[in-house]
């Protein structure tokens, strides 16, 4: 793992009673606490869940209502150009002049960023090609596709090597092959650079592929906070597709006291050991069933904040998801 | 992570894996610097392919123009040996030339200044400045400064020109630049005034607005509609008013700081306005600064 920058247990993002009010009347976050620790965090929730004003606190493009913040240990009311420094943007809209190449727009947020001419123009060089962008740097970004303006957004936030990228919904406007990419480059981002992530998405699907830990939010209010691992141990599910006979299993397997439950021709169950499986094969086989397949599934993330304290389910999920 | 040495990598032979930048940050001052001088090529149109380049360029070329011609005029009149009356004939001077390409200079700022602001605003680019180790305020003043250089440069080339040719055209070459050098301050004052002026306004236009056109109307409407009304309420016959909308007129500030700069009378209209030439620069000052400040204000509020 990358996370040898770190010797020493470092906060990575720390907010307490974030309050962000705009005009009075829109309440974007409310009186949010939650403490994000360096890996690769995905930040979801709905639209105008509040992700985007995080990020922005945390950067210190906004000022908070009331309540504080920290990145770094460092407090963004006070330290802001000291956490600027050590932190990437990549917002959610577009944001790079049309009439200017991905090298020159790179090279010069590079210099912006303190690096003298030669630095940011290797550094430039490097980071494109790390986002997959080749000979086409040196054309003008008006002709570039979203998937190429998406790479070079996520390229100027790395060009000063961070040691904290805020992704803002980095697989917006993409084609499934180009989210793909991107995912894979925010995964590298955060395994093989060593670098700590935080990814703001809408798609909870898509998140949990890159992600280690997820931190979940509604209404400007936190819904949960959990490592993406200790769930998916928690609650596997196993399910048994058969042709027929499906209610029949079901009822044998219940009475074998697993919890199960039904889900078109298969019976899903409860995995919490290795004890189901034996039980599967056993019963199947006595009662002469046409087994079609038996699958691991994982949940719905979206259980994952049913969980929580407060339900969830205006969150969108990958409709090719497990179970209700 | 293991996958990073898996087959898929054998092929990428230029992927030498991420590198760590351990070299040196510079910091605020120079990205700053950095900003400033962005902004000065943008001005021109450098590194922003042809279609940038051709109003900042034509209009340079326009504004250097009428000093490349009194040179040209100037050195057959010295071939024939007519120099003296040539150049009292000729009516562009250190202290009129401004005057003459006044026009020209405002259109420059109108078709430049929103290249810078307006641009900004107009492709979410602030979102990316403001996330970087920098004040709000030092992008504005970065900005600013690489336009205000800009405008000099514009202004004084062609002053340069005029030296070049006056001191070179004369048989005793040191007494002539002796002759000039006390005019040069002026020079440059009234250059700083009209950067200042001229510049500032149409940046503190371009500010406000993502959209190019609407900076450049806007700054035109600021450089032309003080003067016709000031002139319209002085016909009016409420002389008080009147006097001090002159001062907001970025041409008739122009033509009193001249005067002042160069000890002249007030030239042509401004005559009637009976007001002390001192003014005019105390009103540049004012103006100059005004427009800094709602700048900076803009980019210190503005959402991104």
């Amino acid at each position: 793992m990358g996370w040898a920058r770190y010797p020493c247990p470092v906060s990575l993002v720390a907010v307490t009673n974030l309050t962000k009010r705009y005009g009075g009347a829109i309440t974007a976050l409310d009186a949010l606490t939650v403490e994000i620790e360096p890996g690769i965090v995905g930040l979801v929730g709905s639209n105008g869940a509040g992700k985007s004003t995080l990020l922005k606190i945390l950067l210190g493009l906004i000022e908070p209502t009331s309540g504080s913040a920290t990145v770094f240990d460092l407090d963004v009311a006070t330290h802001g150009i000291a956490i600027r420094e050590l932190v990437g943007y990549m917002p959610e809209h577009d944001c790079l002049p049309p009439d200017v190449s991905a090298t020159d727009v790179v090279s010069h947020l590079a210099r912006i960023s303190g690096l003298p001419r030669t630095a940011a123009r290797e550094r430039t060089a490097e980071v494109l090609r790390h986002v997959g962008l080749y000979e086409e740097r040196y054309r003008s970004i008006g002709g570039y596709s979203t998937g190429m303006r998406q790479r070079v957004k996520l390229a100027q936030a790395l060009v000063h090597d961070p040691r904290l990228l805020l992704l803002d919904e980095p697989t917006n406007g993409l084609d499934p092959a180009g989210r793909d990419e991107m995912l894979e480059l925010i995964r590298r981002t955060g395994t093989e650079f060593g670098i700590a992530v935080i990814v703001a998405s809408h798609l909870l699907g898509e998140i949990e592929r890159v992600c280690d830990h997820l931190v979940a939010i509604e209404g400007g209010k936190l819904l949960r906070s959990a490592p993406l691992g200790s769930f998916t141990e928690r609650t596997g599910t196993l399910a048994v597709e058969v042709e027929d006979g499906r209610d029949a299993l079901a009822e044998r397997l219940t009475a074998a006291g697993l919890q199960t439950m039904i889900d078109g021709s298969a019976v899903l169950i409860d995995l919490r050991d290795e004890r189901p499986y034996d039980l599967v094969r056993d019963i199947v086989a006595e009662l002469g069933l046409p087994l079609v397949r038996i699958e691991q599934r994982r949940h719905r993330l979206e259980d994952l904040f049913r969980d929580g304290p407060e339900p969830a389910t205006e969150i969108a999920a990958p409709p090719t998801a497990g179970p209700r | 992570m293991s996958q990073t040495v898996g087959p898929t990598r054998v092929g990428s032979i230029y992927d030498l894996g991420y590198r760590r930048y351990e070299g040196a940050r510079l910091g605020r001052a120079a990205a700053i610097g950095a900003l400033a001088a962005d902004s000065f090529r943008t001005t021109y149109g450098i590194g922003h392919g042809g279609r940038a380049k051709v109003a900042p360029i034509v209009l340079g070329v326009l504004a250097i123009l009428p000093a490349v011609i009194v040179v040209g005029v100037l050195t057959i009149a010295a071939r024939i040996g007519a120099r003296e009356p040539f150049e009292s004939a000729v009516p562009l001077g250190y202290d009129t030339y401004y005057r003459t390409i006044s026009v020209l200079i405002a259109l420059f700022c109108a078709a430049q200044a929103p290249e810078l602001f307006a641009r900004d605003q107009r492709h979410g680019v602030l979102a990316l400045y403001f996330a970087r180790a920098l004040r709000r305020s030092d992008y504005a003043l970065a900005r600013l400064a690489g336009f205000g250089i800009a405008l000099l440069v514009l202004l004084l080339v062609p002053m340069v020109i005029l030296l070049i040719g006056r001191v070179l055209l004369s048989t005793d070459v040191a007494g002539a630049f002796a002759d000039d050098l006390p005019t040069l301050p002026a020079v440059v004052a009234q250059a700083l005034v009209i950067a200042g002026v001229f510049g500032g306004l149409a940046m503190a236009v371009s500010a406000f607005t993502p959209r190019r056109a609407y900076a450049t109307a806007g700054i035109i409407a600021l450089f032309v509609l003080p003067g016709i009304i000031a002139q319209i309420v002085i016909g009016l016959g409420s002389g008080g008013i009147g006097t001090w909308l002159v001062l907001l007129s970025p041409t008739l500030i122009l033509d009193g700081t001249g005067a002042f700069l160069f000890g002249k009378e007030l030239p042509g209209q401004l005559f009637f306005f009976d007001l002390p030439t001192w003014t005019f620069l105390a009103s540049a000052v004012v103006v100059t600064a005004v427009a800094v400040g709602l700048v900076v204000r803009r980019f210190a509020r503005i959402a991104v």
